[in-house]
Protein backbone atom coordinates (compact mmCIF):
# COMPACT_ATOMS: atom_id res chain seq x y z
CA UNK A 1 0.00 0.00 0.00
CA UNK A 2 1.03 3.59 -0.79
CA UNK A 3 -0.27 6.55 0.59
CA UNK A 4 -0.38 9.20 -2.09
CA UNK A 5 -1.83 13.19 -2.36
CA UNK A 6 -4.38 13.40 -4.44
CA UNK A 7 -2.65 16.76 -6.06
CA UNK A 8 0.42 14.77 -6.45
CA UNK A 9 -1.33 12.69 -9.40
CA UNK A 10 -0.25 14.59 -13.15
CA UNK A 11 -0.90 13.72 -16.47
CA UNK A 12 1.81 12.70 -19.22
CA UNK A 13 1.40 15.99 -21.62
CA UNK A 14 2.04 13.48 -24.11
CA UNK A 15 0.35 10.25 -23.49
CA UNK A 16 -2.05 11.32 -20.78
CA UNK A 17 -1.58 8.71 -18.27
CA UNK A 18 -1.58 9.71 -14.68
CA UNK A 19 1.74 10.03 -12.96
CA UNK A 20 2.92 10.49 -9.46
CA UNK A 21 4.25 13.96 -8.93
CA UNK A 22 8.21 13.33 -7.59
CA UNK A 23 9.89 16.40 -8.06
CA UNK A 24 11.74 18.53 -10.51
CA UNK A 25 12.06 16.14 -13.11
CA UNK A 26 9.64 13.28 -13.61
CA UNK A 27 9.78 10.77 -16.40
CA UNK A 28 6.10 9.12 -17.56
CA UNK A 29 5.68 5.21 -16.40
CA UNK A 30 3.80 4.26 -19.66
CA UNK A 31 5.61 6.76 -22.28
CA UNK A 32 8.84 8.01 -21.03
CA UNK A 33 8.33 11.71 -21.75
CA UNK A 34 10.00 13.76 -19.89
CA UNK A 35 7.56 15.83 -17.79
CA UNK A 36 9.19 19.00 -16.77
CA UNK A 37 8.40 20.60 -13.73
CA UNK A 38 10.70 23.01 -13.23
CA UNK A 39 10.09 25.78 -9.82
CA UNK A 40 11.72 28.50 -11.74
CA UNK A 41 11.64 28.42 -15.25
CA UNK A 42 8.22 26.92 -15.72
CA UNK A 43 6.53 29.52 -17.63
CA UNK A 44 9.43 30.78 -19.79
CA UNK A 45 9.55 28.98 -22.86
CA UNK A 46 5.32 29.98 -23.37
CA UNK A 47 5.99 33.65 -22.98
CA UNK A 48 9.13 33.55 -25.64
CA UNK A 49 6.42 32.07 -27.53
CA UNK A 50 3.62 34.43 -26.94
CA UNK A 51 5.96 37.61 -27.64
CA UNK A 52 6.94 36.47 -30.52
CA UNK A 53 3.62 35.77 -31.90
CA UNK A 54 2.57 39.00 -30.71
CA UNK A 55 5.59 41.00 -32.08
CA UNK A 56 4.77 39.07 -35.70
CA UNK A 57 0.84 40.14 -34.91
CA UNK A 58 1.83 43.33 -36.01
CA UNK A 59 3.20 43.48 -39.30
CA UNK A 60 0.16 41.01 -39.96
CA UNK A 61 -2.08 43.98 -39.60
CA UNK A 62 -0.44 46.39 -40.98
CA UNK A 63 0.68 44.87 -44.18
CA UNK A 64 -1.29 44.41 -47.15
CA UNK A 65 -2.23 40.82 -46.37
CA UNK A 66 -3.47 40.20 -50.49
CA UNK A 67 -2.67 42.38 -53.43
CA UNK A 68 -4.70 42.15 -56.48
CA UNK A 69 -3.57 42.88 -59.57
CA UNK A 70 -6.12 44.23 -62.15
CA UNK A 71 -4.76 45.57 -65.60
CA UNK A 72 -1.39 47.30 -64.35
CA UNK A 73 -2.66 48.51 -60.91
CA UNK A 74 -2.09 46.94 -57.59
CA UNK A 75 -3.92 46.94 -54.81
CA UNK A 76 -2.97 45.73 -51.89
CA UNK A 77 -5.70 45.09 -48.71
CA UNK A 78 -5.09 44.45 -45.29
CA UNK A 79 -7.00 42.31 -42.79
CA UNK A 80 -8.94 44.62 -41.29
CA UNK A 81 -9.47 46.05 -45.23
CA UNK A 82 -10.65 42.94 -46.27
CA UNK A 83 -13.06 42.49 -43.60
CA UNK A 84 -14.66 45.51 -44.38
CA UNK A 85 -14.55 45.25 -48.28
CA UNK A 86 -15.85 42.04 -47.96
CA UNK A 87 -19.21 43.54 -45.26
CA UNK A 88 -19.69 46.55 -47.89
CA UNK A 89 -20.46 43.88 -50.76
CA UNK A 90 -22.35 42.51 -48.73
CA UNK A 91 -20.47 39.20 -47.94
CA UNK A 92 -22.04 38.96 -44.47
CA UNK A 93 -21.08 35.55 -43.36
CA UNK A 94 -17.43 35.45 -44.69
CA UNK A 95 -16.97 38.89 -43.75
CA UNK A 96 -18.01 37.82 -40.12
CA UNK A 97 -16.02 34.26 -40.52
CA UNK A 98 -12.63 35.89 -41.71
CA UNK A 99 -13.05 38.92 -39.13
CA UNK A 100 -13.43 36.00 -36.47
CA UNK A 101 -10.80 33.61 -38.01
CA UNK A 102 -7.72 36.68 -38.32
CA UNK A 103 -9.50 39.36 -35.55
CA UNK A 104 -11.02 37.48 -32.77
CA UNK A 105 -9.39 34.18 -32.30
CA UNK A 106 -5.75 35.45 -32.35
CA UNK A 107 -6.74 38.31 -29.78
CA UNK A 108 -8.82 36.16 -27.33
CA UNK A 109 -6.01 33.56 -27.33
CA UNK A 110 -3.41 36.56 -26.67
CA UNK A 111 -6.04 37.45 -24.16
CA UNK A 112 -6.68 34.07 -22.50
CA UNK A 113 -2.64 32.96 -22.84
CA UNK A 114 -1.26 36.34 -21.26
CA UNK A 115 -4.01 35.69 -17.95
CA UNK A 116 -2.86 32.33 -17.28
CA UNK A 117 0.30 32.72 -17.66
CA UNK A 118 0.15 35.94 -15.11
CA UNK A 119 -2.10 33.63 -13.21
CA UNK A 120 -0.02 31.14 -12.51
CA UNK A 121 2.39 33.36 -11.15
CA UNK A 122 0.83 35.93 -9.19
CA UNK A 123 -2.51 35.40 -6.89
CA UNK A 124 -4.81 36.68 -10.02
CA UNK A 125 -8.12 35.98 -10.03
CA UNK A 126 -8.07 33.78 -7.75
CA UNK A 127 -11.17 34.63 -5.66
CA UNK A 128 -13.01 34.88 -8.68
CA UNK A 129 -14.88 31.77 -10.34
CA UNK A 130 -12.89 31.30 -13.83
CA UNK A 131 -12.75 27.79 -14.77
CA UNK A 132 -8.60 27.96 -15.94
CA UNK A 133 -8.92 24.52 -17.40
CA UNK A 134 -11.76 25.33 -19.66
CA UNK A 135 -10.09 28.35 -20.77
CA UNK A 136 -6.89 26.82 -21.73
CA UNK A 137 -8.63 23.93 -23.17
CA UNK A 138 -10.54 26.21 -25.39
CA UNK A 139 -7.66 27.93 -26.60
CA UNK A 140 -6.24 24.70 -27.71
CA UNK A 141 -9.60 23.93 -29.68
CA UNK A 142 -10.05 27.19 -31.31
CA UNK A 143 -6.33 28.29 -31.89
CA UNK A 144 -5.75 26.58 -34.98
CA UNK A 145 -8.95 27.57 -37.15
CA UNK A 146 -7.29 31.36 -37.06
CA UNK A 147 -4.78 29.68 -40.16
CA UNK A 148 -7.70 29.93 -42.37
CA UNK A 149 -6.70 33.30 -43.87
CA UNK A 150 -3.58 32.22 -44.82
CA UNK A 151 -4.94 29.05 -46.50
CA UNK A 152 -7.42 31.24 -48.47
CA UNK A 153 -4.83 33.30 -49.48
CA UNK A 154 -2.76 30.23 -50.60
CA UNK A 155 -5.64 29.17 -52.80
CA UNK A 156 -6.34 32.68 -54.37
CA UNK A 157 -2.99 33.34 -55.18
CA UNK A 158 -2.36 29.48 -56.69
CA UNK A 159 -5.88 29.65 -58.54
CA UNK A 160 -6.09 33.44 -60.25
CA UNK A 161 -2.73 34.24 -61.88
CA UNK A 162 -3.50 35.54 -64.96
CA UNK A 163 -1.76 37.92 -67.11
CA UNK A 164 -4.29 40.94 -67.08
CA UNK A 165 -5.35 39.66 -63.62
CA UNK A 166 -3.42 37.63 -60.45
CA UNK A 167 -3.32 37.68 -56.74
CA UNK A 168 -0.32 37.41 -54.65
CA UNK A 169 -0.08 36.42 -51.31
CA UNK A 170 1.47 39.91 -49.19
CA UNK A 171 4.29 40.24 -46.77
CA UNK A 172 0.91 39.87 -43.76
CA UNK A 173 1.08 36.36 -44.94
CA UNK A 174 4.08 35.16 -43.62
CA UNK A 175 3.70 37.49 -40.46
CA UNK A 176 0.28 36.15 -40.14
CA UNK A 177 1.43 32.86 -40.18
CA UNK A 178 4.26 33.26 -38.27
CA UNK A 179 2.19 34.86 -35.14
CA UNK A 180 -0.54 32.08 -35.17
CA UNK A 181 2.72 29.02 -35.59
CA UNK A 182 4.39 30.65 -32.32
CA UNK A 183 0.29 30.84 -30.52
CA UNK A 184 -0.19 27.54 -30.93
CA UNK A 185 3.50 26.42 -29.47
CA UNK A 186 3.19 28.92 -26.56
CA UNK A 187 -0.11 27.33 -25.94
CA UNK A 188 1.72 23.71 -26.11
CA UNK A 189 4.51 24.65 -24.08
CA UNK A 190 2.25 25.64 -21.40
CA UNK A 191 2.60 23.54 -18.07
CA UNK A 192 -1.24 22.89 -17.38
CA UNK A 193 -0.18 21.34 -13.85
CA UNK A 194 0.54 25.29 -12.91
CA UNK A 195 -3.26 25.52 -12.75
CA UNK A 196 -4.10 23.32 -10.36
CA UNK A 197 -0.93 24.66 -8.16
CA UNK A 198 -2.40 27.80 -7.86
CA UNK A 199 -6.05 27.20 -7.46
CA UNK B 1 -5.84 8.35 -1.21
CA UNK B 2 -4.36 5.15 -0.56
CA UNK B 3 -3.17 2.70 -4.18
CA UNK B 4 -1.53 -0.46 -3.95
CA UNK B 5 1.34 0.29 -6.13
CA UNK B 6 2.40 2.53 -8.93
CA UNK B 7 0.35 0.03 -11.68
CA UNK B 8 -2.51 0.91 -9.84
CA UNK B 9 -2.40 4.42 -11.48
CA UNK B 10 -3.35 2.46 -14.68
CA UNK B 11 -7.04 2.56 -13.27
CA UNK B 12 -6.69 6.39 -12.61
CA UNK B 13 -7.49 9.38 -15.65
CA UNK B 14 -7.13 12.64 -15.23
CA UNK B 15 -10.16 14.79 -17.93
CA UNK B 16 -8.12 16.65 -20.60
CA UNK B 17 -10.94 19.53 -20.65
CA UNK B 18 -11.04 19.89 -17.00
CA UNK B 19 -8.19 18.00 -14.64
CA UNK B 20 -10.58 16.33 -12.47
CA UNK B 21 -9.60 12.85 -11.72
CA UNK B 22 -11.74 9.96 -11.39
CA UNK B 23 -11.32 6.23 -11.64
CA UNK B 24 -11.78 4.04 -14.68
CA UNK B 25 -14.72 1.77 -14.90
CA UNK B 26 -16.29 -1.03 -17.29
CA UNK B 27 -18.40 0.02 -19.55
CA UNK B 28 -20.85 -1.79 -22.26
CA UNK B 29 -19.02 -2.28 -25.68
CA UNK B 30 -19.81 0.61 -27.87
CA UNK B 31 -20.51 3.20 -25.08
CA UNK B 32 -18.41 6.12 -23.67
CA UNK B 33 -17.17 7.19 -20.05
CA UNK B 34 -17.58 11.23 -19.01
CA UNK B 35 -16.31 13.75 -16.68
CA UNK B 36 -18.98 13.84 -14.24
CA UNK B 37 -17.53 17.57 -13.81
CA UNK B 38 -17.20 18.92 -17.15
CA UNK B 39 -19.35 16.26 -19.74
CA UNK B 40 -15.84 15.91 -21.75
CA UNK B 41 -15.63 12.19 -23.21
CA UNK B 42 -12.93 10.56 -21.09
CA UNK B 43 -12.45 7.22 -23.65
CA UNK B 44 -14.92 4.97 -24.91
CA UNK B 45 -15.03 0.94 -25.18
CA UNK B 46 -15.21 -0.20 -28.71
CA UNK B 47 -14.17 -4.28 -29.11
CA UNK B 48 -13.82 -3.25 -32.96
CA UNK B 49 -11.78 -0.24 -32.64
CA UNK B 50 -8.56 -2.26 -34.55
CA UNK B 51 -10.90 -3.13 -37.53
CA UNK B 52 -11.82 0.50 -37.72
CA UNK B 53 -9.01 1.43 -37.32
CA UNK B 54 -7.30 -0.08 -39.95
CA UNK B 55 -10.45 -0.24 -42.73
CA UNK B 56 -10.45 3.85 -41.79
CA UNK B 57 -6.76 4.05 -42.11
CA UNK B 58 -6.67 2.05 -45.69
CA UNK B 59 -9.87 4.46 -46.92
CA UNK B 60 -8.39 7.73 -46.01
CA UNK B 61 -4.92 7.11 -47.53
CA UNK B 62 -7.03 6.26 -50.75
CA UNK B 63 -9.30 9.67 -50.79
CA UNK B 64 -6.00 11.43 -49.74
CA UNK B 65 -3.80 10.37 -52.77
CA UNK B 66 -6.93 11.19 -54.96
CA UNK B 67 -7.48 14.67 -53.08
CA UNK B 68 -3.51 15.49 -54.43
CA UNK B 69 -3.87 13.79 -57.65
CA UNK B 70 -6.44 15.27 -58.97
CA UNK B 71 -7.44 19.02 -59.44
CA UNK B 72 -9.25 20.86 -56.02
CA UNK B 73 -11.71 22.94 -58.22
CA UNK B 74 -11.35 24.98 -61.65
CA UNK B 75 -12.45 28.43 -62.39
CA UNK B 76 -13.02 30.09 -65.77
CA UNK B 77 -12.30 33.63 -65.52
CA UNK B 78 -12.44 35.96 -68.82
CA UNK B 79 -12.27 32.59 -70.85
CA UNK B 80 -9.24 31.68 -69.03
CA UNK B 81 -9.18 28.08 -67.50
CA UNK B 82 -7.64 27.57 -64.03
CA UNK B 83 -7.23 24.26 -61.54
CA UNK B 84 -5.54 23.93 -58.35
CA UNK B 85 -4.37 20.60 -56.70
CA UNK B 86 -3.15 20.97 -53.27
CA UNK B 87 0.59 20.16 -54.35
CA UNK B 88 0.17 23.27 -57.05
CA UNK B 89 -1.15 25.54 -54.07
CA UNK B 90 1.80 25.11 -51.96
CA UNK B 91 4.09 24.95 -54.79
CA UNK B 92 2.46 28.09 -56.21
CA UNK B 93 3.82 29.67 -52.68
CA UNK B 94 7.42 28.82 -52.98
CA UNK B 95 7.15 30.06 -57.17
CA UNK B 96 6.20 33.50 -55.51
CA UNK B 97 8.86 33.48 -52.60
CA UNK B 98 6.94 33.13 -49.69
CA UNK B 99 9.10 30.21 -48.01
CA UNK B 100 7.94 30.16 -44.37
CA UNK B 101 4.00 29.68 -45.23
CA UNK B 102 5.06 27.53 -47.80
CA UNK B 103 6.98 25.27 -45.79
CA UNK B 104 4.10 26.11 -42.78
CA UNK B 105 1.00 24.97 -45.25
CA UNK B 106 3.33 21.72 -47.21
CA UNK B 107 3.57 20.50 -43.37
CA UNK B 108 -0.09 21.00 -41.96
CA UNK B 109 -1.70 20.01 -45.04
CA UNK B 110 0.45 17.46 -47.28
CA UNK B 111 2.72 16.21 -44.25
CA UNK B 112 1.23 15.67 -41.51
CA UNK B 113 -1.92 14.12 -42.24
CA UNK B 114 -0.53 11.34 -44.78
CA UNK B 115 2.11 10.97 -41.44
CA UNK B 116 -0.79 10.54 -39.10
CA UNK B 117 -2.74 8.03 -41.43
CA UNK B 118 0.32 5.50 -42.45
CA UNK B 119 1.40 5.66 -38.67
CA UNK B 120 -2.49 4.86 -37.51
CA UNK B 121 -2.10 2.09 -40.94
CA UNK B 122 1.03 0.83 -38.85
CA UNK B 123 0.11 0.82 -36.10
CA UNK B 124 -3.70 -0.76 -36.09
CA UNK B 125 -1.82 -3.80 -38.05
CA UNK B 126 0.62 -4.25 -35.67
CA UNK B 127 -2.12 -4.46 -32.40
CA UNK B 128 -3.62 -6.64 -35.15
CA UNK B 129 -0.93 -9.31 -35.04
CA UNK B 130 -0.17 -8.58 -31.76
CA UNK B 131 3.39 -7.48 -31.91
CA UNK B 132 5.77 -4.39 -31.75
CA UNK B 133 5.74 -3.61 -28.11
CA UNK B 134 8.40 -1.22 -28.32
CA UNK B 135 7.80 0.19 -31.53
CA UNK B 136 4.38 0.66 -31.09
CA UNK B 137 4.85 2.93 -28.11
CA UNK B 138 7.19 4.84 -30.06
CA UNK B 139 4.59 5.51 -32.90
CA UNK B 140 1.95 6.42 -30.31
CA UNK B 141 4.44 9.00 -28.69
CA UNK B 142 4.82 10.58 -32.08
CA UNK B 143 1.32 10.38 -33.06
CA UNK B 144 0.43 12.40 -30.02
CA UNK B 145 2.59 14.99 -31.30
CA UNK B 146 2.04 15.32 -34.55
CA UNK B 147 -2.07 15.28 -34.24
CA UNK B 148 -2.67 19.01 -33.06
CA UNK B 149 -0.94 19.96 -35.92
CA UNK B 150 -3.19 18.09 -38.97
CA UNK B 151 -5.19 21.19 -40.32
CA UNK B 152 -7.07 19.17 -43.24
CA UNK B 153 -10.54 20.03 -41.84
CA UNK B 154 -9.73 23.97 -41.59
CA UNK B 155 -8.16 23.62 -45.44
CA UNK B 156 -11.35 22.60 -46.75
CA UNK B 157 -13.25 25.46 -44.89
CA UNK B 158 -10.88 28.11 -46.72
CA UNK B 159 -11.47 26.28 -49.91
CA UNK B 160 -15.65 27.30 -49.41
CA UNK B 161 -14.16 30.62 -47.83
CA UNK B 162 -12.30 31.37 -50.40
CA UNK B 163 -14.83 29.80 -53.68
CA UNK B 164 -17.84 32.51 -51.85
CA UNK B 165 -15.23 35.68 -52.77
CA UNK B 166 -15.06 34.65 -56.04
CA UNK B 167 -18.37 34.33 -56.81
CA UNK B 168 -19.24 36.67 -59.62
CA UNK B 169 -15.83 36.97 -60.65
CA UNK B 170 -15.99 33.38 -62.20
CA UNK B 171 -17.26 30.43 -62.79
CA UNK B 172 -16.59 27.94 -60.59
CA UNK B 173 -16.25 24.11 -60.93
CA UNK B 174 -15.58 21.30 -58.23
CA UNK B 175 -13.02 19.41 -59.02
CA UNK B 176 -12.66 15.51 -58.16
CA UNK B 177 -10.54 16.28 -55.18
CA UNK B 178 -12.94 18.54 -53.44
CA UNK B 179 -15.25 15.45 -53.25
CA UNK B 180 -12.30 13.39 -51.89
CA UNK B 181 -11.34 15.61 -49.24
CA UNK B 182 -14.55 16.16 -47.67
CA UNK B 183 -14.69 12.09 -47.59
CA UNK B 184 -11.19 12.46 -46.13
CA UNK B 185 -11.67 14.97 -43.57
CA UNK B 186 -15.12 12.87 -42.43
CA UNK B 187 -12.67 9.90 -41.97
CA UNK B 188 -9.70 12.12 -40.34
CA UNK B 189 -12.58 13.72 -38.03
CA UNK B 190 -13.82 9.92 -37.47
CA UNK B 191 -10.20 7.85 -36.93
CA UNK B 192 -8.22 10.92 -35.24
CA UNK B 193 -9.87 13.47 -33.61
CA UNK B 194 -12.71 11.30 -32.05
CA UNK B 195 -10.59 8.03 -30.86
CA UNK B 196 -8.39 9.72 -27.65
CA UNK B 197 -4.69 8.03 -27.93
CA UNK B 198 -4.92 7.12 -24.78
CA UNK B 199 -7.83 4.64 -25.73
CA UNK B 200 -4.99 3.34 -28.33
CA UNK B 201 -2.65 3.18 -25.22
CA UNK B 202 -5.23 0.72 -23.33
CA UNK B 203 -5.83 -0.78 -26.11
CA UNK B 204 -1.94 -2.01 -26.59
CA UNK B 205 -1.38 -2.65 -23.17
CA UNK B 206 -4.29 -5.24 -23.29
CA UNK B 207 -3.25 -6.98 -26.26
CA UNK B 208 0.37 -6.80 -26.41
CA UNK B 209 1.57 -6.69 -22.85
CA UNK B 210 -0.97 -8.88 -21.23
CA UNK B 211 -1.69 -10.58 -24.50
CA UNK B 212 -5.86 -10.80 -23.43
CA UNK B 213 -7.65 -12.26 -26.66
CA UNK B 214 -9.97 -10.45 -28.00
Amino acid sequence: MIEIDENKLIACPVCSAVNIDKGKKNTCRRCGSAIYHHRNFSTEKSWAFLITAMIAYIPANLYPMLITNTFGTQDGSTILGGVVFLWEHGSYPIAMVIFFASIMIPLVKFMILLYLLISVKYPLGKDKKVDKHKLYYMTEVIGPWSMIDVFVVAILAALIHLSNISIVAGTAATAFAISVFFTLLAAHAFDETLIKENR
Amino acid sequence: MKLENEAALENLIICHQCSTLHFKTKIKDGSKACCSECGGILYRYDTKLIEHGLALSITGLIFFALANFFPLVQIEILGHTQFITIPKTIFSLFDNGFYIVGLICAFLILIFPLMIFVINLVLFSMLKLRRGEQWTKDLLILLAHITPWSMTDIFLVSILVALVKLIGYAQIHMGVAFWSLIVFVMIDLYIVKRVHLSEIWMLRKRIIIEGEKV
